[in-house]
């Protein structure tokens, strides 16, 4: 089986050869072409190089996240951003678009094909479109518009922004919106294969189900038809403690959630497989924190308990919960992926 | 007054409305530590145990500590004049080379919250700023905040810092944000590791009473 077939027979909850992995191998993908941050983020040739030489390095990894940073969707709107050489770039806390809350009226439908970062992440679908289309799924990572949002503010202040002006900050999350359905049609039509949504605050970590329900939970049911629509799929990331499958699955309804804890209503990863692993199938949940600390030992182990508890039948591929850490060594990731081919085989 | 109808106030995060009604209070002669405990305190206290138990959320927190800071900026002089002491000082802080800073801002009002004083260094703090200010400040709580796991090595050069500058004795050191366990935390020789921020301040309060 190639990487294409083994992650179709996942998203059909069958099993494979082997449980497919992808430990979310993105900004340390850089090291691998010798390129600092800065450049690796923003020259869309020497990003895309980064992933195909991390799948040279790696060939048994089963797709491609394109996770550059979390600050590529605020850039349409603008918001200056900070590239520090060896860590992801970030908006300029001091110097954020919404100053104020009267500045959510400043938040506009914009035309994506004036940001730079947007289009630079089209060009890097395009250039690993040209290269793996349908041999390793391409899965190009977007912010979702509360997200985007948060960064054109800040979330602290939006945060009680939810409380002081809600309708205020709803607009814009849908003129945010509104901006991300056509900058995923262009990622579609770039030959992505699915959009892994980021709905970092569809969690307990952060607000009530019934906040994320009223602020994101609409658009995000627009933008995952627009993303259907254009013929491709609609995955999940959500790296937050106690996450909503359920109403994720209800406005999105993604073929995949990638994930770091057990979702709010399931006790353990075994409750979440029950529960909805014939739903969706299930992405995850290895600490990424984990490749920095601890022993090798207590790493595998944190694999194969993932294995062990969400594999049988197919429906799950063994990953971070969140991105790898990009300024770690590539040896935990290296394991996992041995990990995955060995004890996760199905076919022994 | 009923100071419970603070509290009340406080957990739905109206600001102006505890503003004002600490202010009716300190107008009716209520002692200043009496509005702090049974109004501010109390009220606080309900979000940090909601917050735990995941009935309250984020924002939830954010709007409560507001009020709670409305309510307190009048008591403050008062507080002073009637001799009245926090029950610990904390410095806190996110590590070198981190800019994140909503978890260390949740955690300083749960701090607060639980009446500690609390000197905030902001992000991006060196490990000799944390322990200078706690030599100075005669702080007995270090709190170091990271969310980023290429930050979080940082937090053990607190740890070392502290050993170097001969105080590791005097101040005991908390350590958390998203990457940060409880294994991480005896690996670099921390004392407390806290998962959330209610627990935080809880586990605070304990180290500073030692």
């Amino acid at each position: 089986m190639n990487a294409f077939e083994r992650v179709s027979a996942f998203l059909s909850h069958k099993e494979a050869d082997r449980v497919p992995v992808y430990p979310i191998l993105c900004g340390i993908n850089r090291k691998l072409v010798g390129a600092s941050y800065p450049v690796w983020s923003t020259d869309a040739e020497t990003c895309a190089n980064g992933f195909l030489k991390t799948l040279e390095e790696f060939p048994d990894l089963d797709c491609l996240v394109t996770l550059i940073d979390l600050s590529v969707e605020c850039d349409a709107w603008g918001q200056k951003i900070i590239f520090p050489e060896n860590e992801a770039a970030h908006p300029d806390y001091d110097n954020q678009v919404v100053q104020d809350i009267e500045d959510y009226a400043k938040i506009q439908k914009v035309d994506y094909r004036n940001s730079k970062r947007m289009m630079m992440h089209i060009d890097v679908i395009r250039r690993l479109a040209a290269k793996v289309k349908g041999k390793v799924p391409i899965v190009a990572f977007v912010f979702g518009p509360l997200g985007t949002l948060s960064m054109l503010r800040n979330q602290q202040d939006m945060y009680m922004d939810l409380y002081d002006d809600p309708d205020a900050v709803k607009e814009a999350t849908w003129h945010v919106a509104e901006t991300l359905s056509d900058y995923v049609g262009a990622l579609c039509d770039a030959g992505a294969d699915a959009i892994m949504w980021d709905t970092l605050f569809a969690s307990g970590s952060i607000m009530s189900k019934a906040m994320w329900k009223d602020m994101e939970a609409e658009p995000m049911a627009m933008l995952a038809k627009t993303v259907r629509d254009h013929g491709c799929m609609n995955m999940v990331h959500n790296c937050g403690q106690k996450i909503y499958f359920d109403v994720q699955i209800e406005a999105i309804d993604p073929v995949a959630i990638s994930f770091l804890f057990p979702p709010d209503d399931c006790a353990d990863y075994a409750e979440c497989k029950r529960k909805y692993g014939d739903k969706v199938a299930l992405i995850g949940c290895v600490t990424p924190a984990n490749a920095v600390i601890g022993t090798d030992e207590e790493w595998d182990k944190q694999c194969t308990d993932q294995i062990d508890a969400m594999a049988p039948g197919g429906g799950f591929m063994l990953a971070t919960g969140c991105e790898y850490p990009a300024n770690a060594t590539f040896d935990r990731a290296r394991r996992m992926i041995e990990i995955a081919k060995t004890y996760g085989a199905y076919q022994k | 007054m009923d100071l419970h109808q603070i509290s009340l106030k406080l957990q739905a995060g109206k600001a102006k409305d505890v503003k004002a009604l600490v202010q009716q209070a300190i107008d009716e002669g209520v002692p200043a530590h009496e509005i702090l405990e049974k109004g501010l305190v109390a009220g606080m206290n309900v979000i940090g145990e909601k917050f735990k138990n995941n009935e309250v959320f984020v924002p939830e927190v954010l709007v409560a500590a507001r009020a709670m800071n409305m309510g307190a900026s009048l008591l403050k002089p008062l507080l002073a004049a009637e001799g009245v002491k926090a029950t610990g000082k904390v410095c806190i802080g996110t590590v070198k080379g981190d800019l994140h800073d909503i978890g260390k801002n949740l955690v300083k009002m749960m701090l607060e919250g639980k009446g500690l004083e609390v000197i905030d260094l902001g992000t991006d703090v060196a490990p000799e700023t944390f322990i200078n200010t706690a030599r100075d400040e005669h702080c007995q709580l270090i709190c170091c905040s990271a969310l980023l796991t290429t930050t979080m090595g940082a937090m053990a050069d607190v740890v070392e810092a502290a050993k170097d500058a001969g105080i590791r004795d005097q101040v005991k050191i908390m350590v958390g944000g998203a990457p940060v366990t409880e294994a991480f935390c005896k690996q670099i020789g921390a004392d407390a590791y806290t998962p959330d921020a209610a627990t935080a301040a809880e586990v605070a309060v304990q180290l500073c009473s030692k």
